[in-house]
C-alpha cells in the first residue's frame, strides 16, 4: 500500500468510527425522548400499557373538570368521543383550557383509562384544533365540520 | 380598487421576470448582446413589487373589507400599529413580504455591484429573478393576497391576539430579512459557478452578501425569544419548537458558511464546502418557510393551514435545490482549489474543526425536527421530541467548540502556532479555573455539566478579553472587531444558558384574595386586583406583593380578554434586576372568588442572554461595514 493510500483509509476508519459512535449517541438520546402520542381510543386498544411520557389529546369533555382541595389540582376528562382518559394534574389550568375545546395533555399512564398529567399543552388559539386532536376525532368517527374553523 | 392595482401590478412583475429569464436565455443561447434594458426590467420589476406591497398596506390601515385578506385578520377597533403589522400576520401578507425581500436584495446587489465583472452580474440577477418568479406563481395562484369576498363585510374578524403586540412590526421582518436574504448570495453562487467566476475574489464579494442577512437573522431570532418570554406568558426564552427550530437551522448553517468563505478568501480552501454550505443555508430558509407556512406544525405561527399549498412550496424547493446541484456538479471548481490539507493548529484547521461540529449541530436539530413528521407521513404515529434530547447531545460538543472558537483566533494562517501561543492559553485555562472553582463554591453548585458550561465559556470569554485589553499594540483598522463581539456574545450566551438552567425556578399556585403564599425565601401576597375596559379588550390586573429577603416589590400581571377574535392573553409582569428576573403570568378565571392562579418564575441571567444576542448580532454588523470600508 502506497503511503497516501494508507492515509486515505485511516481518515476513512477514523471518520466511520466517529460517524457511528455519533450516529448511536443521537439514536439512544432520541429513543429516549420521544413522546408519543395516543387518543383515549388507542390507549383502549392497547394490550400493554406504555411506560414513560406519553401525549393524550381529544376534547375536555363537558361538565368533567373539578377542582381538589384548594391545592389546585385537578381532575378532568379527556374524550375522543368514543372513550375516555381520566386525568389527573397538580398546577394550573392554562387560559386555553376549556371544556368542550381540545387540549393535549403530556404524563405518565397509572393505567390504561388513567393518566398523570405532567403537562398541559394549549399554545394555540381558541379556533385551532391541535393536528393531533383533529385526527383522534377523525379517527373515532366523531370529527364534525364546526372543529374546523 | 387598491385591490384591483395590487394584484395587476404583481401579475405585471411576474410576467416581467419571466420576459428577464427569456430574455437571459436568448443571450446565452442564441449570442448576440444581451438587453441594454435587462437591470432596468428587473428594477421595475422590484418596484411593483413594492408598490403592490404598500398598497396592500394601504387596505390593512383602511381596513378595506372587500379584501379577504383583511376582513379575515383586521377590525376597525384594532389600534393603528397593529392594522399596519398585521399586513404580515397572516399567510398571503407574509408570502408577498416574501417576495419583496426576494426582490429587494435583488435590487440592492444591482445598486451595489456597478463595478463587478458583468456576466457574473446579469447571471447572478437572471437566478435571483428565477426564484423570484417561482415564489410570484405561488403567490398568485395559491395565495393572492388582494382576493375580494363579496357582499364586502361591515367588519373583519380580527387579528390574532397573541399577534398584537409591539414587536409584530420587528419580528417577522427582521426574520425574512435575514432567511430571505440568503437568497442572494445563492444567486451569486451560481451565477459565479455558471461565469467560472467562483474563485477567491467571488468569496470577497460574496462575504457582505452573508453578513447582511445573517445579522437580521440573528436579531430576528433574539426578538422572537425575547417576544416568547414576556408575552406569551411561557417563562422562558427558548423551547426547541419546531417553528423556533426552524429558524435555528439556516442559521446554524450560515454560521459555518461565514467562516468557511473567510478561509476561502485568506487561504483558496473549502472551495466546494462553501458552495455546499451557500446552497444548503438557502434550503434551509426554504425549508424552514415551508415547516411554518404549510400547517404540519401546532404553533401560532402558523396561519390557515392548506396542505395545497405546503406541497407547492415542497415542490418550489426540490426544484431549487435539484437545479442547484446539477449546476454545482457540472461547475464545481477542479482546478482552482488551493493545495489540499491542513496543518495541525492553524486558524483554517480550528474553522474547518468548528465547521465540523456546526454541521453536526445543525444535523442534530434537523433530526429533531422531521423526525416526528416523517413519522407521522410514514407511519401515522404521532410523536414529538422533548427538549431534553438537544440538550443531552448538544452540551457536550457546545464544550469542544467554544475552546475551539477561544483558540482558533490565536493561530495563524496556514502555520501550526500552537508552540507561539501555548503560554498565553494556558493562562486564559488557570483564570477560568480559578473564576469557575469560585463561582462553583459561591453559589454552592458542584455539578459537573455545570462546572463544565462555566469553565467552557469563561474560557473563551478571556481569551476575547485578553485580545481586547491588548489590542493597542495592534493598529486599530487591523484589529477585528466583528469576531471580537460575536464570539464575546456567544461566550455570554453559554454562560448564561448555563446560570439560567441550573438556578432558574417555577413555582405555580393559586392565591385567594388578601392572602399569601411562601416559596422559598420569597413571599408572595396577592393583595388587590381590578379590571378596566379597553377598546379591544377587557383587562383584569392582579397585584401582588413580593417580599423577598426583606425586599418588597409589587408585580401587575394581567389578563386580557379579547373580543374580536375572542381570546386570552396574559400580559406578564417583570421586575428585572441584574442577576435575576422576577416574573409573574397570570391565568384566566371567570370566578375570582377562590382566588387566581399565577406561575412565578424567577429567572436567572435572562438579560445576559438578551445582551448576548445583541452581542453577536453586532458583530454580523461591524463585519458587514466593515467589508464595506475595505472596497
Amino acid at each position: 500500500m502506497s503511503p497516501a493510500t494508507k492515509k486515505r483509509l485511516s481518515y476513512f476508519l477514523i471518520s466511520t468510527i466517529v460517524l457511528l459512535v455519533v450516529g448511536k449517541f443521537v439514536y439512544n438520546s432520541l429513543q429516549g425522548n420521544t413522546v408519543y402520542f395516543f387518543s383515549p381510543t388507542d390507549l383502549s386498544n392497547l394490550s400493554e400499557k406504555p411506560n414513560g411520557l406519553i401525549r393524550v389529546g381529544g376534547l375536555v369533555k363537558k361538565n368533567s373538570i373539578k377542582e381538589k382541595q384548594k391545592n389546585a389540582s385537578y381532575t378532568f376528562t379527556i374524550t375522543d368521543l368514543k372513550n375516555d382518559t381520566y386525568v389527573e394534574y397538580e398546577g394550573l389550568l392554562p387560559n386555553l383550557f376549556q371544556e368542550g375545546k381540545g387540549a393535549v395533555i403530556e404524563g405518565v399512564l397509572k393505567d390504561k383509562k388513567f393518566l398523570l398529567a405532567q403537562k398541559i399543552l394549549a399554545k394555540h388559539d381558541e379556533n385551532y384544533m391541535p393536528p393531533e386532536v383533529a385526527e383522534a376525532l377523525k379517527k373515532s368517527g366523531n370529527w364534525n365540520k364546526n372543529y374546523d374553523q | 380598487m387598491t385591490s384591483n392595482i395590487g394584484f395587476v401590478s404583481i401579475v405585471i412583475s411576474c410576467i416581467l421576470s419571466l420576459f428577464i429569464i427569456i430574455l437571459f436565455f436568448k443571450h446565452v443561447l442564441f449570442g448576440g448582446p444581451l438587453h441594454s434594458k435587462f437591470f432596468a426590467l428587473y428594477k421595475a420589476s422590484f418596484f411593483l413589487i413594492a408598490a403592490s406591497f404598500v398598497l396592500l398596506v394601504i387596505s390593512f390601515i383602511i381596513s378595506d373589507f372587500s379584501i379577504v385578506a383583511v376582513y379575515e385578520n383586521s377590525h376597525t377597533d384594532k389600534p393603528f400599529f397593529y392594522k399596519f403589522a398585521g399586513t404580515w400576520g397572516n399567510h398571503e401578507g407574509s408570502m408577498l413580504l416574501f417576495i419583496l425581500i426576494i426582490s429587494l436584495y435583488g435590487y440592492l446587489f444591482l445598486l451595489f455591484s456597478k463595478q463587478l465583472n458583468f456576466p457574473l452580474r446579469f447571471t447572478t440577477i437572471f437566478f435571483q429573478t428565477s426564484l423570484q418568479f417561482a415564489f410570484l406563481l405561488f403567490l398568485i395562484f395559491t395565495s393572492n393576497p388582494f382576493e375580494k369576498i363579496f357582499p364586502i363585510p361591515n367588519q373583519g374578524l380580527g387579528l390574532n391576539p397573541i399577534l398584537q403586540d409591539p414587536l409584530l412590526v420587528l419580528h417577522p421582518p427582521f426574520l425574512y430579512l435575514g432567511y430571505v436574504g440568503f437568497s442572494l448570495v445563492f444567486s451569486l453562487l451560481l451565477g459565479g459557478l455558471i461565469c467560472n467566476y467562483y474563485n477567491q475574489s467571488w468569496a470577497a464579494i460574496a462575504k457582505r452578501w452573508i453578513f447582511l442577512p445573517w445579522t437580521f437573522l440573528t436579531f430576528g431570532i433574539g426578538l422572537g425569544s425575547f417576544w416568547a418570554y414576556y408575552e406569551l406568558g411561557w417563562g422562558g426564552y427558548w423551547f426547541w419548537d419546531p417553528v423556533e427550530n426552524a429558524s435555528l437551522m439556516p442559521w446554524i448553517a450560515s454560521t459555518a458558511l461565514i467562516h468557511s468563505v473567510l478561509v476561502m478568501d485568506k487561504t483558496k480552501k473549502l472551495y466546494n464546502w462553501t458552495a455546499i454550505l451557500t446552497i444548503l443555508t438557502f434550503v434551509l430558509s426554504l425549508f424552514g418557510t415551508f415547516l411554518v407556512r404549510s400547517g404540519i406544525l401546532n404553533s401560532v405561527h402558523a396561519f390557515a393551514n392548506d396542505p395545497e399549498r405546503g406541497l407547492y412550496i415542497l415542490f418550489i424547493i426540490s426544484l431549487i435545490t435539484f437545479s442547484a446541484l446539477v449546476i454545482y456538479i457540472l461547475k464545481s471548481p477542479k482546478q482552482t482549489e488551493g493545495e489540499s490539507g491542513f496543518v495541525l493548529f492553524s486558524r483554517e484547521f480550528s474553522i474547518a474543526a468548528n465547521n465540523y461540529l456546526l454541521i453536526f449541530a445543525l444535523t442534530v436539530v434537523t433530526i429533531g425536527t422531521t423526525y416526528p413528521i416523517l413519522l407521522s407521513v410514514f407511519t401515522g404515529e404521532s410523536i414529538s421530541v422533548g427538549p431534553q434530547y438537544y440538550n443531552t447531545i448538544l452540551a457536550p460538543f457546545v464544550f469542544i467548540f467554544l475552546i475551539v472558537m477561544a483558540i482558533g483566533p490565536y493561530m495563524k494562517w496556514s502555520k501550526n502556532s500552537f508552540a507561539v501561543s501555548k503560554n498565553k492559553l494556558i493562562a486564559f485555562l488557570i483564570s477560568s479555573l480559578i473564576v469557575t472553582i469560585l463561582a462553583s463554591l459561591l453559589l454552592k453548585n458542584q455539578n459537573f455539566i455545570f462546572i463544565l458550561g462555566v469553565l467552557c465559556s469563561l474560557y473563551l470569554i478571556i481569551s476575547v478579553l485578553y485580545e481586547f485589553a491588548y489590542f493597542k499594540n495592534i493598529k486599530l483598522k487591523q484589529f477585528n472587531f466583528p469576531r471580537v463581539f460575536s464570539h464575546a456574545g456567544f461566550g455570554f450566551l453559554i454562560l448564561a444558558i448555563t446560570l439560567h438552567y441550573f438556578f432558574s425556578k417555577e413555582f405555580t399556585a393559586k392565591i385567594p384574595l388578601g392572602e399569601s403564599v411562601t416559596y422559598k425565601e420569597f413571599v408572595i401576597k396577592f393583595s388587590n386586583y381590578f379590571s378596566k375596559e379597553d377598546k379591544n379588550y377587557q383587562e383584569l390586573t392582579g397585584e401582588y406583593e413580593i417580599q423577598k429577603n426583606g425586599e418588597k416589590i409589587v408585580l401587575k400581571p394581567s389578563i386580557r380578554r379579547y373580543s374580536q377574535p375572542q381570546q386570552f392573553t396574559s400580559e406578564t409582569s417583570i421586575r428585572g434586576e441584574w442577576l435575576s428576573d422576577m416574573y409573574i403570568a397570570m391565568d384566566y378565571t371567570s370566578d375570582t372568588s377562590d382566588g387566581i392562579g399565577i406561575r412565578f418564575y424567577h429567572n436567572y441571567s435572562i438579560r445576559l442572554i438578551w445582551l448576548s444576542y445583541i452581542l453577536i448580532a453586532i458583530g454580523g454588523l461591524l463585519s458587514f461595514m466593515r467589508r464595506k470600508n475595505e472596497q
